[in-house]
């Protein structure tokens, strides 16, 4: 999970309201959006909350950064070139343990020993030096 | 699952009043086909419908267009409406994906119904598959999911389908084979329609042998890609009675929209998808006055074999987990149980959203589906899916008058 400079996958295209979650991506801690008025966590990350509060009031919590792997996809074919001696990879949908889903990738893991319902946790991917990503391997 | 749906009555009343009709359809060629553009296709198709309901190019004075994902426009109906030289009183671009043609459809409905046209032209077409440059395919790929948050994880459109697909697998005991199934249905049923392009036969074995696309999902679980056009043109019996259109026409009964989400990220649940898909269902059943039972033939949108499962069960023609079954069975073909998309649908015949769905349905309740036909043919479903598996969209079509 070296630095790499020559990184050419999709990488994701920061906005405004999304800066807190990758600025803590690259200190490897993973934070999660909560409404202060509701108390509750949303995700993907958004300016308002996605409740019937419309609160702007959103704090950024300290995620347990335990998962359980709602679904997933062995992927034998990427989106784009760079993806060429990738597959089979998973992409998976996983539901932490503050009741959010987050798409990931299962890391340090056979795909076919990924299953539905696995316990999974955080790790953290330096993909260049501006962008981690957080991803799911499976729990010890 | 049904419950109370507020102002269906109303809708009922107003879509027996009017008596809404798909009076002409079209379609092109459909396959690979290098030497014609997007517009082209769409200016084609628009004439073969004018064609077949035998009225004038000046009688239309209503247009619905969709997108183009080759040729990218600001405003893609009076772009098209410049080109093909019309002069629409109301017009409109619809573009919610999969669900596009069927909420066409109801959208020229609701023009006609509020007095905004008499006549309103319904088309798609486009050269997606000779067209789409490899950039352009990213740009879909990535509009497709969340570019920030999912796109990243190298998340593929079948990796979306196959997301859905391996929840439900999981979820009720499904297996490979009641995927598959419905790949060999849509097959069987391409092979009796001439502008089809994937014809021969094929078989279960052939379909979960075949190529890994995204796990649970090969190859043939993917829907095709293909040039061509498609029309539909939506008026009133009595106006279709005043032009002297001799088509026997098609009664919109009902329609409905129905929404889960956009991103798979913000899903609950399978229910949510099976909720969406029953609330479009519902709010078309009801303002019909009919249930699933009283469905003769129904066209679901095939992108991808788990849609078809997914929407075959939300709309309720049988229990959650039970149409992997009913498609294994062999029950989905013409002349069983209920027909489902006796044109091949987007995994065999071409895939140009849910036009084709649209257009053969109005075949099948004119009793002109050739060797594809329904017997007796009296109500038909059509139910559009966009995104993955996000936004509904379905109509219910009857040969008669709502009455």
């Amino acid at each position: 999970m070296a630095e790499n400079k020559t990184y050419e996958k999709p990488l994701p295209d920061f906005r405004p309201e999304t800066k807190p979650y990758w600025d803590a991506c690259k200190k490897h801690e993973l934070v999660l959006p909560r409404s202060k008025t509701t108390g509750e966590f949303f995700f993907y990350p958004r300016a308002i909350s996605p409740g019937n509060d419309m609160s702007e009031d959103i704090e950024w919590v300290k995620a347990s950064g335990k998962a359980k792997v709602w679904t997933y996809s062995i992927h034998y074919m990427g989106p784009t070139k760079a993806y060429k001696n990738d597959p089979p990879y998973v992409v998976a949908l996983v539901e932490t343990s503050e009741g959010v889903k987050m798409m990931t990738n299962i890391v340090d893991c056979d795909p076919k020993d990924v299953r539905i319902g696995m316990d999974v946790e955080v790790v953290f991917d330096d993909v260049t030096d501006e962008v981690t990503l957080p991803k799911f391997k499976p729990a010890k | 699952m049904a419950t109370s749906i507020p102002r269906v009555k109303e809708a009922r009343e107003v879509l027996k009043k009017n008596k809404i009709v798909i009076a002409g359809v079209g379609e092109t060629e459909q396959g690979k086909i290098p030497d014609k553009s997007s517009f082209h296709f769409l200016s084609l198709a628009s004439k073969l419908a004018i064609e077949d309901a035998g009225i004038k190019k000046s009688d239309v004075d209503g247009l619905i267009t969709a997108f183009s994902l080759v040729e990218h426009t600001f405003m893609h109906c009076t772009t098209f409406a410049d080109y093909f030289g019309l002069r629409p009183k109301f017009f409109s671009s619809v573009a919610i994906g999969g669900a596009t043609a069927v909420w066409m459809a109801a959208e020229a409905a609701m023009a006609i119904a509020s007095g905004q046209a008499e006549v309103v032209l319904c088309v798609r077409g486009d050269n997606t598959l000779s067209g789409i440059s490899s950039s352009g395919m990213v740009a879909l790929i990535r509009e497709m999911c969340h570019a920030e948050f999912e796109f990243p994880y190298g998340l593929t459109t079948p990796g979306g389908y196959a997301l859905a697909a391996r929840r439900y697998l999981h979820d009720f005991g499904a297996t490979r084979e009641h995927l598959a199934a419905v790949a060999v249905t849509m097959r069987k049923h391409a092979a009796l329609k001439e502008n089809a392009m994937n014809k021969e036969p094929l078989t279960i074995e052939e379909v979960m042998s075949s190529r890994v696309i995204a796990d649970p999902l090969t190859k043939y679980d993917c829907s095709i890609i293909s040039d061509g056009g498609a029309a539909f043109i939506v008026t009133t019996e009595a106006k279709a009675k005043e032009l002297g259109i001799k088509n026997p026409l098609a009664y919109l009964w009902g329609m409905g929209q129905g929404y889960s989400h956009q991103y798979l990220t913000s899903l609950r649940d399978l229910d949510q998808i099976y909720n969406a898909i029953n609330n479009s269902g519902q709010r078309a059943f009801q303002t019909a006055g009919i249930g699933p039972k009283d469905v003769d033939v129904a066209f679901l949108y095939d992108c991808f074999t788990i849609t078809v499962l997914l929407e075959f069960e939300g709309l309720g023609f049988v229990p959650k987990g039970e149409g992997g079954p009913f498609a294994l069975e062999g029950r989905m073909e013409i002349g069983k149980d209920l027909p489902v998309n006796t044109h091949g649908g987007l995994l065999s015949q071409a895939h140009l959203g849910a036009m084709h769905h649209v257009v053969e349905a109005t075949l099948q309740l004119r009793g002109a589906a050739g060797p594809r036909q329904v017997k007796d043919a009296k109500v038909a479903l059509v139910h559009g899916n966009g995104g993955i598996v996000s936004a509904h969209s379905t109509i219910v079509l009857g040969k008669e008058p709502l009455s």
